[in-house]
Parts: C-alpha cells; structure tokens; sequence
C-alpha cells in the first residue's frame, strides 16, 4: 500500500470515526488511547489532547481499574468484535468526576502499529432511568407482578408478589415460572408458554379456564392473570400481573347461592299459594255434600267423605306449613331480645298445655340477645312443646332451660326427660316433614323442629341433639352475637 | 239475616268459587240480589253502565287478587276513576287465597279496599262484614 492510498483510508478512516454519534475511542494492546472524536469530548469533557497517549483507565471509574488490564488483556488474546462485559453493569466516570453507565462495544483493528481495539460507548443513563421508573412502577403496583423472560425465568417481582405467594424475592428471581403454579398444572406450563411467545399480545390469561396458582407452602388460590408482553432490546419479555380472587369467587359463590335461595323460596311461595286454591275448592265441596246433602248419603258415604275431609285439611296444614318455613326470618328485623321474659311469655302461652301434663320447667338466668323475636319465641315455643309432647307414660315433664354465652355465640339448651330419641336419627328429626313416631301416639306434622332448623341458620347458628332411648333429650341451639 | 244488603258483587275467575260463595250468601240470605263476575273486566263494565240500563247498583263487592287479565290491583284502580258518588255506596272486600303479608301492606296503599279476607267466604265472616256495613265502620276507618 503507498502512503498516499495509506493517507487517504487514515481520513475516510477519520471522518466515519467523526460522524458517528457515539464516543469513539482506539486503544492499543498496552491499554492508551491512540484517537479519540468529537463525542468522546462531548462525553467525557475531556479535549483529546487530555486523552491521547493517556491510559483507557482514567475513563473508568477508580474501582474497577484493578481488573481492568486484565479484561483487556483477555480480549487481546483472542480479540473480536464483541459487547464488553457481557451481564455486567458498566459505567464511565466524567472529567468533573460523574460517574454515568455505559454501554461498550469492542472492534478489535488490525493497524500497521498492531492489533488495536475500536471502543464505542453509549452513555444508557437514560435507558437504566426508564428501566429503573419501569421497576418502581412495578415495585409499586397493587397487584402481583412479575417478569418472565422466553424462557421462563423470573427476572423481576415485586413486594405484592412476595406478599401474595410467601416467597422472598431472592428465592424467585432466577427460579422458572412454574414454582408458582400448583404441581398438577406444571408440565403443561411450558407449553403453553411457548404458544404466548410465538404470537405475544396483552391478554389475560386461560381465557375460560380456572387458573390457580401455589403459595410456597404449598396452599392453591384462585388468581386472574394479565399478560403484557414487553420488547426489549435483546428479547421479549412478559410482565404478568396477578390478582388474588379468593375473595371474589367466594363473593360469587355467595351470590349465587342466595339467588338459588330466593329461588327456592319464590318457588315454595307459588308452590304453596297455588296448591291452597284447589285444596280449597275440595274442602268447599266437601261442605256442601254434608251440609247439603246429608239426607240423601248414607253412613259409610259419609264416613269416606270424612276421611277426604281429614286428608284435605291434613294437606291445607302441610301446605301452610311449607308457606310458613319458607317465609320464615323474611321481612323481620332483629332486635335486642330479653331471652327471660321471651321464654317466660312462650311459657305463660303453654299455661294450659303445662298444667294438664303438670310440667316443671326449671329455668336459669338467660341472656339478652340480638335476633329474630318472631321466630325466636316460635323456636322455644317448639322445643318446650315437644318436650311436653313426647313424654314417658306416668312421668310428669321435667324440663330445664338455660344457656352460656362465649365471644361468638350464645348457646341455648332445653333438656327433658322425656322419650328420648335413638340416635340413628339424630338428623332426620330436623327434616321436614319427617316424623319419628305413629300419628296414633303422637300427632304432628314433622314441622316444628324444621322450623327450628331454620331459625337457628338464620340466626348464623345451629341446632342439634344429645339424646338416649328412654332417656330424655336436650336440644340445643346457637344464636351468634349479630349486630344490629 | 238482619244485617242484610240489597246487593252483592262477586268477582272471581274461579267458577267453582263463586258457585260456594254465593251458596254462602243465598244460605245466610244476605242479599237480594247477588251477582257474579268471572273478570274483572266484565265487572267493570257492569258498574259503567248500571245507570243507563237501569242495572242493580251493588252495596258490597267481593273481589279475587288473582285473576287473569285485569287482576284485582288493577281492578281497584280503574274503580278509583270511577264516579266518586257511586264509590261512597260500596264497600270493596278482597278476597285471597293466602294471607301474604305483602299483600297486606299493598292493600293499605289503595286507599279504596275496606278489608281483607282469607278465602273462602264463611257465614261468620260475611256475618262480621255486613255488622260493620251496617255499623258505617268502613268509610271512617280503615279496618285492617
């Protein structure tokens, strides 16, 4: 090559090196600075006369000029053309002593003075304050997030997601997607995964599917999840957002299952009204054949409509009844109850039921309560009516009421001495219309303790049975402390 | 009967009703003049024209909820926008099927009902209307 084609590359060499818009910096194998541009001045504040000859490392921040020959040293043993530090952070210190972060790329050059490095740096202080805006956006979102890269490694979380899954985010970062779903969803995870990579757009995820996700001891929870896919420079990314709806579906189900209530309740309404009307007009028709054609029946014609005419007022009562358990607790306010004087009034009522089978109730200081009074007075009414009604033969009825109370709830029992109940059924008395004994000892309905099911459910309790054959039965009963 | 009427209206869907019910006021002879409607509509159309055709003007007027068409509710508010001089001579009586309590208090909100019975229609009970008709109890208060 004659020196004149060599001048002419040194300029064309020159001007490329000007009119790039980053810093340009040639380094030779020792570690100086053999030409810097116009950038690099700009950048540094340095002139090039203050560079050139000088060694590389008064661009680089104090810390890092140990290692530093080293890395260039390694880089001249086998030099390409390469992004220097690769995963690294880098960054550049000023003239004025500012350090600034750097992105560096390295051209190794073939010259006649030897094997040299082309260094370009890009100054990225605005590139890491948008990245490190985008973490604190992140850090600061309500919701769980988190960033997973193509291969499914959690590159970034944020304290909701630590909060929400129990993890610290040391353990998550670096971990595959996968450990935060539940072991039975895991293998088909990837796959899955891969279908978002290869057509990325904003989503929620499982379109349709329940989705769930595993908090790290291993409990599930219900979630929704956005997906927002993010280019990056090197690769795109996925910033999941991940919302806990525990709440939510037990919200739902709630909803739902009062809507299946009402339902039921507005089918038993129409049931029970609209099956009076034609029970109705048998029992009218009834009444007129006895009344007004007596003379013309003979007795067993008249013993047969007899028994249509029990059967039918028989049914009008089991009819009403249904009305009455489906309306119970409808409509009614709760009020603050003096259980004393509400069971002395149920009592006081009984007078005449308690006096011919000559009971003793014995009753304790009660509490007062928050509730239903209606259907409060009705459920003692039941029990202590049963109590009297299913005693022994030739025992007189000994019956106690009384109660104790805790945080949540007051505990009510009547206890009787009365016939006692197998304990084979022990759940079915409270089942409407279910009867334990014969019509001929014992008439009913099957209604009462149904009722009293009921009443104490909307009370937010429950009631239930300790009992033995022949040996008596307590009832007892929770009412929760409601609010008013 | 002493307390009896000069007439009385039936209305009700329900034939079988009617048949029963007017059984009860014949047996009771409470009315010389019974009438029986099976909608409410005709009923209406009854008490429209009773004065050009001379009909009998009815003193008590039984009526059903639940009726197809026109039902009881809507009855009673076409019989608001009647004649007001008419009106002051009746005496309107629903009858149910069940005592719903809803109905009840819409019951209160007409302001024409003079009260509300269970079916079906007794001896006592139409003995206890006609002593408070007689009495003039349903016009001063509302006897619910």
């Amino acid at each position: 090559m004659d020196d004149i084609n060599k001048k002419h590359s040194e300029l064309t060499f020159q001007a490329i090196v000007e009119a790039t818009p980053n810093a340009i910096v040639l380094v030779n194998k020792e570690g100086k600075i053999a030409y810097t541009n116009n950038q690099t001045e700009k950048l540094f504040g340095y002139s090039r006369f203050e560079l050139v000859g000088q060694m590389v490392e008064m661009l680089i921040p104090e810390r890092f000029h140990r290692h530093h020959p080293q890395f260039r040293g390694t880089f001249f043993a086998s030099p390409e053309t390469r992004a220097m530090g690769s995963g690294r952070e880098l960054f550049a210190i000023r003239k004025d002593n500012v350090e600034f972060p750097v992105e560096v790329g390295l051209n190794p050059l073939v010259t006649i003075d030897g094997t040299m490095v082309l260094v370009s740096i890009i100054d990225i202080t605005t590139r890491k304050k948008a990245e490190e805006r985008f973490r604190l956006v992140v850090e600061s979102a309500p919701n769980a997030m988190i960033l997973v890269n193509k291969e499914g490694v959690i590159t970034l979380i944020n304290k909701q997601t630590e909060k929400l899954f129990g993890y610290d985010r040391r353990e998550l970062i670096g971990q595959k997607l996968e450990i935060l779903i539940p072991e039975k969803f895991r293998a088909g995870h990837p796959h899955h995964r891969n279908m978002f990579f290869s057509s990325p757009s904003v989503r929620s995820m499982g379109a349709g599917r329940e989705l769930f996700a595993a908090r790290k001891d291993g409990s599930e929870f219900p979630v929704e999840i956005g997906l927002n896919p993010i280019e990056t420079d090197d690769e795109t990314v996925v910033l999941a957002s991940i919302i806990d709806i525990t709440e939510r579906k037990r919200h739902e189900a709630f909803v739902k299952l009062e809507l299946k209530n009402k339902e039921l309740e507005h089918f038993n309404y129409i049931a029970s009204h609209d099956l009076q009307e034609p029970l109705r007009t048998v029992s009218n028709y009834i009444q007129i054949l006895e009344e007004d054609f007596s003379v013309r029946l003979d007795e067993e014609a008249k013993a047969h409509l007899q028994t249509i005419s029990n059967a039918t007022k028989r049914m009008s009562v089991l009819v009403r009844s249904l009305l009455d358990f489906s309306r119970l607790g409808q409509g009614q306010k709760l009020v603050p109850i003096d259980c004393n004087v509400l069971v002395q009034d149920v009592i006081a009522d009984l007078t005449g039921l308690i006096q011919n089978s000559s009971a003793i109730i014995k009753l304790e200081e009660l509490p007062k309560i928050n509730g239903y009074e209606t259907e409060l007075r009705q459920l003692f009414q039941n029990l202590i009516n049963n109590a009297i009604k299913f005693r022994r033969k030739g025992l007189p009825p000994a019956i106690s009421i009384g109660c104790w109370k805790n945080g949540l709830y007051t505990e009510f029992y009547v206890a009787d001495n009365g016939i006692g109940i197998d304990s084979r059924h022990f759940e079915r008395i409270f089942h409407i219309f279910q009867r334990l004994n014969s019509a001929r000892d014992y008439d009913g309905y099957g209604i009462g303790l149904a009722n009293c099911k009921k009443i104490a459910e909307i009370h937010g309790g429950a009631i239930w049975v300790e009992s033995e054959l022949g040996a008596g039965s307590t009832f007892r009963f929770t009412i929760s402390n409601l609010q008013i | 009967m002493n307390n009896r009427v000069n007439c009385i209206m039936l209305v009700d869907d329900n034939k079988s009703d009617n048949f029963f019910h007017e059984r009860v006021i014949r047996k009771c002879n409470a009315a010389d003049t019974i009438i029986t409607k099976e909608s409410a509509q005709e009923a209406l159309d009854y008490l429209k024209t009773r004065e050009s055709v001379e009909n009998v003007n009815p003193d008590l007027i039984f009526l059903d909820i639940n009726m197809p068409g026109m039902n009881g509710w809507e009855f009673l508010e076409e019989y608001k926008k009647l004649d007001k001089n008419r009106q002051s001579t009746m005496v309107v009586i629903m009858l149910t099927t069940s005592d719903n309590s809803d109905d009840k208090v819409q019951a209160k909100t007409t302001g024409v009902l003079s009260d509300f019975k269970t079916k079906p229609l007794t001896k006592e009970m139409l003995e206890e209307v006609l002593d408070k008709f007689h009495n003039d109890n349903f016009n001063e208060e509302n006897t619910f």
